[in-house]
């Protein structure tokens, strides 16, 4: 069986589906995607707003979201996280 | 009774290479505290405070040879203290206190360091800290006690770290095994400080060590820079 994902990984995940989508993405795909239910998609999505992690892309009549430079800045700090990690068996 | 081992030909040196240990502690533990922001594990906390304490005691240590090494206006006030007997004794004091507290934090960062993740502060840890108080009043006097201590606490924590590596099998555990495994020899040549020369060889050994502590971190640094993505937005086909 999966582990439960935690929260930081959960805000990994959807980065990194937003950036292997070409850096935009809809709501309800990433949502899919993510493996997340919708109340829990509209709590991270609030969270990494406010984070300044992603941002709303108007594209026509539909909204995009996308990563911003900070969000990609996140993947760096995610990443020496994880090596941190596994260096010292944490 | 002697303060400090250090011989003549390397007072400075051995002050240059605490700070620079210092340095290497300090930046290990913001990494850790850093990460502890992103992640909320206790354990990366408990790290970062273990490398916190023993940079603390390499603070410590080099607050107290400062004044002994370099003409401050605190030496000339021992000077003028010569005169009086019961202000060198505040002054030895101010040097017990300080060297006190420096073998104190090296002893209990490196307990914290064997025993993360701690799961509560229990009455079992008091008492660690109890016994780590009397080996540090104790190596005043028997300076070995101290570096014996620290010995046994690096033994263990490598056959942690090396169980680790023998399970992820990751190049960055393995240079920091190697990295306390030279801390432990430097210990185990500090037994024999009395002998100046010697002294100054843990030293240099010491120096070593922390240097592979600072590889460790440049890579581990460098590895992150990898994962950034590029900002290009254009949609996969």
């Amino acid at each position: 069986m999966e582990r439960k994902r935690n929260r930081v990984e959960i805000i990994h995940d959807m980065l990194r589906i937003i950036q292997e989508r070409g850096g935009r993405i809809k709501k309800t795909h990433l949502m899919y995607k993510a493996n997340l239910s919708h109340k829990q998609m509209t709590t991270y999505l609030k969270d990494l707003m406010k984070n300044g992690l992603i941002k709303d892309l108007k594209v026509g009549d539909k909204t995009l979201i996308t990563v911003t430079e900070k969000g990609r800045d996140f993947f760096v700090k995610y990443a020496q996280m994880r090596e941190f990690e596994k260096t010292f068996g944490l | 009774m002697k303060i400090v081992f250090t011989p003549d030909w390397f007072l400075g040196s051995d002050v240059s290479i605490e700070i620079f240990s210092f340095l290497i502690l300090f930046i290990i533990s913001i990494l850790a505290f850093r990460n502890y922001k992103l992640s909320e594990k206790k354990s990366t906390l408990h790290l970062g405070l273990g490398f916190l304490f023993i940079a603390i005691a390499g603070f410590a240590s080099v607050i107290a040879k400062f004044p002994i090494y370099y003409d401050f206006g605190i030496v000339k006030e021992i000077g003028n203290a010569v005169v009086n007997y019961d202000i060198v004794r505040t002054v030895d004091v101010f040097y017990y206190i300080c060297f006190f507290f420096s073998r104190f934090f090296t002893l209990l960062g490196l307990y914290v360091l064997y025993k993360l993740p701690l799961e509560r502060i229990s009455g079992e840890f008091f008492l660690y800290v109890y016994f780590i108080t009397i080996i540090s009043i104790l190596s005043q006097p028997f300076y070995y006690v101290h570096h014996f201590t620290a010995l046994i606490l690096i033994i263990f924590i490598i056959n942690k770290y090396y169980k680790i590596y023998l399970k992820e099998k990751a190049g960055n555990t393995k240079i920091l095994v190697l990295a306390f495994a030279i801390l432990g020899l430097a210990q185990v040549v500090f037994l024999f400080s009395k002998l100046a020369f010697i002294y100054a060889v843990g030293q240099m050994i010491q120096l070593i060590a922390y240097i592979a502590l600072l590889m460790l971190i440049i890579r581990i640094v460098q590895d992150g820079k990898k994962e950034k993505p590029s900002g290009n937005h254009s949609r996969h086909a």
